[in-house]
């Protein structure tokens, strides 16, 4: 789990080691782009994957999630049940696979919590200035100052369990983060000659905003938020694995881990399997960042 | 090991001379006589050495090393051993022998209990056992907290306590009192000194108190480890001890570990020499690296849900049976316990005297169950969850980690009941809580079970008298239950006991579901680990070698 | 120089008090009714009596104006008191100050660890010819911080405990027993610490002084360590301030799975019962840590980089 990686000191630090920049024309660059990428190709294939199984997770299996044959508990992965099966019998894929609509929602709200609380205050500080910007970024450096899982716990003891709640709690963590860069950005393009220019016509401080400053900082905005997203798994199957998410029987990916462990040592596959997915899903988000931070843009 | 006794005696060779043969046969008895031994955990191979250390894995704190304040088995296992007791209790023929009492009368309306205790006791911190400490002691038990739920309920109508002389303490009750005698046996009602009586409830949970017991508590360290050393001049052991005088193992050292799976691997590794709470799903891999299993079925009230009948859904009979009729018993005890233990058959496991076999009326029946519900007037809804005025069929599930089989249980009791339209939700709690949950009734149903070799544990759990934790009304359950603790005649309350269990599963006050078999895993080289009446453990006698 | 220097501690001292803010906020302020919630705990066997709520209320404050309340909070934590733990009743300060040796064992040997491992890393990474071994390096930091640190934790009792039998699954006991936490736990940052000091090094060698040391016929490793390596390592050290929230944050979960006596599962333990008083402490201590680390490195980069212009905040 790093959800204590500062993000921007991460996502600086994976630029400038990517692979030397090329060009090529539009059509074929692209492809050639993908080409020289395998991992990053396995990376989109593995977060649509995802994807796919939290909104339509029929697609992958139809075994129950919750109901399993007793009869059949503690078997070893094969080709009946690919990941084996629990205590209770119940195929441990079929819970991976519904698990990610739970974990997916739960990282999705984290994400966006933070995107709009963080990118709000980054955006007031940034283009109001000023003594706002000053109480604003001040407040920032507080939320900096608590390390990003400590945060979380506090918010989950005040607010209680709950996959909901355990989002809002991660989401909450990394809002500082987002609000520096926003501002950041938002000054950067302030400063800029175009919207120092249309600020001199006469155009409105929500049309500078809306036209000119938001569409241009937004980009590392986003590239920070497909970091964010895989903190943010990491950061809500901790917060589960210690459990305080879903109760049982919800297979949220790092309940399901938390209950296995009871079982690790006779039955690996219960912990090994699930943590393999979290690590695959984390891994192809945030190489999918590492290419839209640089690679993409200096193709 | 069955492996070489079957292989060596076939294959002797027979150009061999005779001296071979016999060499070998002699080799095959000691190997029988070491399998028996590994086999039962009695009679050990060698002679049983004095000193080293027992490392006990267990998978909860609750928060409290004073016997007279703890209740749940993993805490007990060590506390046990801190304190003796005025009596102790045959865990074969449930009789109760001496142990600081060397004899004892009972009045004949079970009112009076007289007890002559042993000379030359002393507590660890040096003070004698008197009649005057007996008497400190079950003085201060009525004002102890929520905690000692068990150890208030046995003196309930407690009148007092008089010193006859320095040796002989006169215990008597406002009523008959049937049950006490077997509480004098347990750990609930252990001996502290005088001083650590005087010590506010909570300064006793967490610094411990100073018993006359066989050990003596030398660190705790809450959710970490409890740590005892032999108590040196022990001379006072209970007349079940195997040995005489002082315990044979130096050290014992508890530690908390909370998830089973890892208590299992650190046995199977050697990391600890027993665990506690093994269940189904380690058995074969326990046995296979060679870990001794012993099990025993715990007395008493058996783990089940227990209805909060202060919430309206519960006030309602039906729904109680109904949920009662559609939990599948069998299918949990065969899925999540280890292997022998029995679907409940009545409120009582079937160890607990006077226990009756209400079998047939907890069998699986789902159809009767949905119509229980159907004319309560809870109706299958599209999702297949019942409603009622356009509220859902559901209720929590209180439950705390004490066993690792708690969660699998009451998974697969939420998948039964989700079959005929109930909806469940399972809330956990820590081990520290359950007793305050309890205390405020704060649940909707509770999954527990206590275990007391003694059927007057009904009372403690259902009478409206006492804690009254499912906030029954008061009912002819009272009378039965008040009946048999002042019945005189053994043959008259067994009777009454027998009636009281059957009210109970009839009216469905709690849904009984399984036995608990108490199984512990036993590295080898530990013997005579051995359990009590009330399947807790008693360490005087074991030894390493 | 000291001008600088009163108002960096100033600085960090405004900080914390904020913080403080922020917990008491979160903590004290959002829940409805903390004394209920106490309550719940076994704080007082009687506390489902009304009359010993408002008396219990009393106790805390908590009839109080939340202004009061916080003045009177903030009064006692300056003095280093957070209160009584709920669950245990023991003071929140001596609870912490217990569990904080263990914790700073596990910590100190993963980022020793960290550091060696993971520097090692970006040196071999940035010094290599080979072009292979240089892409498996550098693949090799992306993945640390994208795998579950309870999931590696888990593995390796799996693998070195169950399995070898070469270390203790759980526990505090000894160096052998802080093998696989401190392994687990050193894993992301050391992931991020070769990120940072790769970038560093890269960015170095490419600087006129390094070419001219080249030039001058130095040899390449020397030219590697002597000279870009201690350049490099400086803007390091501006993560450590990171590293010692990461490494603080992963212990709670590195110390639940390996049921380690600590601060870490201190905090799992009262986030797990609602200890109000002990969480807010442990919050604290966080932000304390960090600040602290923060202030260290800030006072000392001047001293060792004096390219650094103390009138600025450096980073």
């Amino acid at each position: 789990m790093s959800q204590m990686v500062d993000e921007g000191v991460a996502a600086e630090a994976a630029v400038g080691l990517g692979v030397p920049v090329e060009k090529g024309r539009d059509g074929a660059g692209v492809v050639r782009f993908f080409l020289r990428r395998p991992g990053l190709v396995l990376s989109i294939v593995m977060v649509v994957l995802v994807v796919l199984a939290a909104f339509w997770p029929n697609l992958f299996t139809s075994r129950d999630p919750l109901t399993g044959v007793p009869a059949q508990r503690f078997q070893a992965p094969g080709g009946a049940h690919w990941f084996g099966t629990d205590e209770l019998g119940r195929d441990v894929f079929s819970r991976i696979v519904h698990g990610a609509a739970l974990s997916m929602k739960a990282t999705l709200i984290a994400v966006a919590v933070a995107i709009v609380v963080g990118g709000l205050l980054g955006l007031a500080a940034g283009f109001v200035g000023r003594w706002v910007d000053d109480v604003l970024m001040r407040a920032v450096d507080v939320l900096l100052s608590i390390p990003a899982l400590f945060l979380s716990l506090a918010l989950v003891t005040a607010l209680g369990y709950g996959t909901m709640k355990v989002a809002i709690a991660v989401g909450i963590a990394s809002v500082a983060t987002f609000a520096r860069v926003m501002r950041a950005e938002v000054l950067r393009v302030r400063q800029a000659t175009y919207v120092e220019a249309s600020r001199s016509c006469g155009t409105r401080w929500y049309g500078v905003l809306g036209r000119h400053v938001l569409p241009n900082a937004i980009g590392p905005v986003l590239v920070l938020a497909t970091l964010d997203f895989g903190t943010s798994i990491l950061a809500v199957s901790s917060l589960s694995f210690l459990g305080y998410g879903a109760p049982p029987p919800a297979p949220e990916w790092g309940t399901v881990i938390a209950a296995g462990r009871n079982y690790l040592a006779n039955a690996w596959w219960l912990t090994a399997l699930p943590g393999f997915v979290i690590a695959a899903t984390v891994l192809a988000t945030n190489r999918i960042a590492r290419a839209l931070d640089g690679e993409w843009t200096r193709r | 090991m069955s492996p070489t006794l079957q292989s060596t005696p076939s294959p002797a060779p027979r150009h061999r001379g005779r001296l071979a043969i016999a060499g070998s046969f002699a080799a095959v008895s000691t190997l029988l006589l070491s399998a028996c031994g590994s086999g039962d955990g009695d009679a050990g191979t060698g002679s049983p050495s004095s000193g080293g250390t027992l490392t006990f894995a267990v998978g909860s704190d609750a928060g409290c090393v004073d016997p007279q304040q703890v209740g749940s088995n993993d805490t007990i296992y060590s506390t046990r051993q801190l304190v003796d007791s005025l009596t102790d209790q045959d865990p074969a023929t449930g009789k109760i022998v001496p142990w600081l009492a060397e004899s004892w009368t009972v009045s004949k309306d079970a009112t009076t209990f007289t007890f002559k205790l042993r000379p030359g006791v002393t507590f660890s911190d040096g003070t004698p056992l008197t009649a005057q400490v007996v008497k400190e002691n079950f003085d201060a038990v009525p004002k102890l907290g929520i905690r000692a739920l068990l150890a208030k309920s046995y003196l309930a109508g407690y009148a007092g306590t008089t010193v006859v002389d320095d040796h002989t303490a006169k215990v008597t009750f406002k009523q008959p009192n049937a049950q006490f005698l077997q509480a004098s046996s347990t750990f609930s009602l252990g001996i502290e000194s005088s001083a650590s009586v005087r010590r506010t409830p909570e300064e006793r949970c967490t610094k411990g108190v100073s018993g006359s017991g066989p050990f003596t508590l030398s660190s705790y360290v809450p959710n970490q480890s409890i740590a005892l050393a032999k108590r040196k001049g022990y001379a006072w052991g209970s007349s079940l001890f195997k040995k005489k005088g002082e315990a044979y193992l130096d050290k014992l050292v508890f530690k908390i570990v909370s998830e089973s799976g890892v208590r299992t691997g650190s046995l199977q590794s050697g990391q600890v020499d027993a665990i506690g709470s093994v269940g189904l799903a380690d058995e074969a891999a326990l046995k296979g690296a060679g870990v001794r299993l012993q099990a025993r079925a715990n007395p008493g009230v058996v783990f089940g849900l227990g209805f909060n009948e202060s919430r309206p859904l519960f006030k309602d009979e039906k729904i109680r049976q109904a949920i009662s009729l559609a939990i599948d018993r069998a299918q949990i005890a065969g899925t999540v316990y280890p292997s022998g233990t029995k679907p409940a058959t009545s409120v009582l496991s079937h160890t607990t005297p006077s226990y009756t076999d209400l079998g047939a009326k907890l069998a699986l029946d789902k159809a009767r169950a949905g119509s229980l519900l159907d004319q309560a007037g809870w109706k299958p809804g599209p999702d297949g969850i019942r409603s009622k005025n356009g509220a859902k069929l559901s209720f929590t599930i209180t439950w705390a980690p004490v066993a690792a089989t708690n969660q699998p249980s009451l998974e697969l009791i939420q998948q039964q009941l989700k079959a005929v339209g109930v909806d469940v939700t399972l809330k956990l709690i820590q081990v520290a809580q359950f007793q305050v949950i309890q205390q405020k009734s704060d649940f909707d149903a509770l999954w527990g079970n206590i275990t007391r070799a003694d059927p007057d544990i009904l009372r403690t759990s259902y009478s409206t008298a006492l804690a009254n934790i499912y906030r029954l009304p008061p009912s002819e359950l009272d009378k039965l239950l008040d009946g048999q603790v002042a019945a005189d005649d053994p043959a008259e309350r067994a009777k009454l006991v027998g009636q009281a269990q059957q009210w109970i599963v009839e009216h469905a006050v709690v849904a009984p579901v399984v036995e608990l078999q108490t199984e512990l895993g036993v590295a080898k080289k530990v013997h005579d680990l051995t359990f009590d009446a009330s399947s807790r453990i008693q360490l005087h006698d074991t030894w390493i070698g | 120089m000291r001008r600088y220097v009163i108002r960096r501690v100033v600085q960090a001292a405004g900080v914390l008090w904020a913080a403080y803010t922020v917990a008491f906020l979160v903590l004290d302020y959002l829940p409805g009714d903390p004394v209920s919630a106490m309550a719940g705990q076994g704080l007082d066997q009687t506390s489902t009596d009304p009359a010993q709520i408002a008396q219990l209320k009393h106790e805390y404050g908590f009839d109080k104006p939340v202004l009061v309340q916080y003045a009177e909070y903030l009064g006692r934590a300056v003095r280093g008191d957070f209160g009584d733990s709920v669950a245990t009743g023991r003071p929140v300060t001596s609870t912490l100050a217990d569990a904080l040796p263990a914790t700073l064992q596990l910590t100190t040997a993963a980022l020793l660890l960290a550091i060696l491992v993971g520097g090692g890393l970006a040196v071999l990474a940035t010094y290599t010819s080979m072009r292979w071994l240089r892409q498996v390096l550098l693949s090799l930091p992306p993945l640390g911080v994208s795998v579950p640190t309870f999931w590696v934790g888990l593995m390796l009792v799996e693998l070195f405990s169950f399995r070898a039998h070469l270390f203790p699954a759980f526990g505090n006991d000894g160096l052998r027993g802080l093998v696989l936490p401190a392994i687990a736990l050193a894993i992301p940052s050391g992931a991020l610490i070769s990120q940072v000091l790769a970038k560093s090094l890269l960015n170095t060698l490419n600087e006129p002084y390094v070419q001219t040391a080249r030039a001058k016929g130095a040899g390449r490793a020397r030219v590697h360590l002597r000279h870009a390596l201690r350049n490099a390592s400086l803007p390091a050290l501006t993560v450590i301030g990171v590293l010692a929230g990461q490494l603080m944050a992963n212990s709670v979960v590195i110390e639940t799975v390996f049921s380690r006596n600590g601060l870490g599962r201190v905090t799992a333990t009262a986030v797990g019962s609602q200890d109000i008083p002990v969480v807010q402490g442990v919050v604290v201590f966080g932000s304390f840590v960090f600040v602290l680390v923060n202030l260290v490195i800030d006072l000392v980069y001047p001293l060792i980089d004096p390219r650094i212009v103390v009138a600025g905040r450096p980073a």
